[in-house]
């Protein structure tokens, strides 16, 4: 009945799992502000996280991958914040809501979409566009084309299946385009120094 | 409209050049005469691009005072605790051996013992601590968790699957911490969104009974050789009633 013991971790593996830990601390806040848009909400979550992943580092399996399973709580610790806020379900998978979401007018004819978008957006646009998304688009755009997580990560982290998690993407990242161009095709004041 | 259906399918993996080649041919060949899907794929293409080009300055967030410190204060609590931990094991050899059997027989002894309340606190504890850490959100299939427990661990369970009459989703199973690691651990959520586990200690009988410890209810029953252990929110109402009976009736 006696197991073997499972091999302890000594003072420098957890040296070394709380510098690398800590070392995600910039990526996951700027995670957490998309997720939460405000910038005591995205403090508090990543401090929660950390506190969990500190707490509960025996359930971390040595040599996987340590950022994915923070962002994982992080996740987890996220969605029961707002099942707790509010017991809304929003339900953002049907085509109903991509088509509520997309703008009224379509966007002008653009050519060569890419080249236009990557010179004329601001950086101040572009998180205000993200951060109009629907929040499921939102997470899954950001996992995948900012911290560029596989479709697996990303599925583990938002509990949904690769195919929910590819639609999103795929829903997310029209959308955004959508919201860009516009942006860009506003009639407005030069602004000096854009960029 | 089927073909197009299939090509919005595979367009992320496809901009992503995650598709395999035969399939990056047929969705480039369809997109080549179908004006609307190259459109979409033009588009996902456009936004991949301005958020990859702009990544790092979306991730360079100027972090708000203090955060830092205290994430790093954090550290050092979980280090000089492992550092303690680790310490405390630097004990001659005969008492090493001395505590292993004694954890041995202790847990053996728990699983078989008359005390329900020690072993309902150990499952309760572990039931909170897996369900802060790792929570999957949506239903899962009963079979592919059979599945994945037999294949995985060995473990010949049936799975009550997910009942909307009993007023209980399966979200998933994955082995117990306590005991090592040799415990299957089934997770469930009830109507009201309550966190329920189910636990099989496998080889043990012993008699029905229910203990209220740490803030949940607990249900103790054996059935065909093994002891199972579901742990339920404190109050009980009539849907956890109902749930329980299900759970009962079904696992085995």
């Amino acid at each position: 009945m006696v197991r073997r013991v499972r091999s302890t971790t000594g003072p420098a593996d957890a040296d070394a799992f709380a510098a690398e830990a800590l070392g995600l601390l910039e990526p996951l806040f700027a995670t957490a502000l998309r997720l939460t848009r405000n910038r005591a909400d995205a403090e508090d979550l990543v401090q929660d996280t950390y506190v969990k992943a500190f707490r509960f580092t025996d359930r971390f399996e040595r040599g996987t991958n340590l950022k994915a399973w923070l962002y994982t709580i992080l996740h987890n610790t996220w969605r029961n914040r707002r099942r707790d806020a509010s017991r809304d379900t929003v339900e953002v998978d049907s085509d109903r809501v991509e088509q509520a979401a997309t703008l009224a007018d379509g966007p002008a004819a653009l050519d060569t979409p890419e080249r236009i978008l990557l010179r004329d957006t601001l950086d101040a646009d572009l998180q205000a566009a993200l951060d109009e998304l629907p929040a499921a688009f939102r997470e899954a755009v950001w996992l995948r084309d900012v911290e560029e997580f596989s479709y697996a990560e990303i599925a583990g982290m938002l509990g949904v299946p690769i195919g929910t998690v590819m639609s999103r993407i795929s829903r997310g990242r029209r959308l955004l385009f959508e919201r860009l161009s516009a942006a860009a095709a506003r009639p407005g004041v030069e602004i000096a120094g854009r960029r | 409209m089927d073909e197009c259906r299939r090509t919005a399918e595979r367009v992320t993996p496809y901009v992503d050049g995650a598709l395999p080649p035969g399939e990056r041919r047929e969705v480039e060949q369809h997109l080549q005469h179908c004006p609307p899907c190259a459109r979409g794929a033009q588009e996902e293409q456009g936004a991949r691009t301005v958020l990859r080009e702009r990544a790092d300055r979306l991730k360079a967030q100027p972090l708000p005072p203090g955060l830092r410190s205290r994430c790093e204060a954090l550290a050092h609590e979980h280090s000089r605790v492992q550092a303690v931990r680790w310490w405390r094991l630097l004990v001659p050899a005969t008492a090493i051996a001395v505590l292993l059997i004694f954890a041995g027989v202790l847990i053996f002894a728990v699983a078989t013992r008359r005390s329900d309340t020690l072993l309902a606190a150990q499952l309760t504890a572990d039931h909170v601590k897996c369900f802060e850490v790792f929570v999957p959100e949506k239903g899962a299939d009963a079979s592919e968790i059979e599945e994945e427990l037999e294949s995985k661990f060995g473990w010949d369970m049936h799975v009550p699957p997910s009942s909307s009459a009993a007023g209980i989703t399966l979200l998933g199973g994955r082995r117990c911490l306590y005991a090592d690691g040799s415990m299957p651990h089934v997770m469930y959520k009830a109507e009201g969104a309550e966190p329920v586990s189910l636990f099989r200690l496998e080889g043990v009988t012993r008699k029905a009974g229910e203990v209220t410890t740490l803030g949940h209810h607990c249900r103790i029953w054996s059935r065909g050789g093994n002891t199972y252990v579901l742990v339920l929110p404190k109050e009980t109402s009539p849907g956890i009633a109902r749930l329980a009976r299900y759970v009962e009736r079904e696992a085995r």
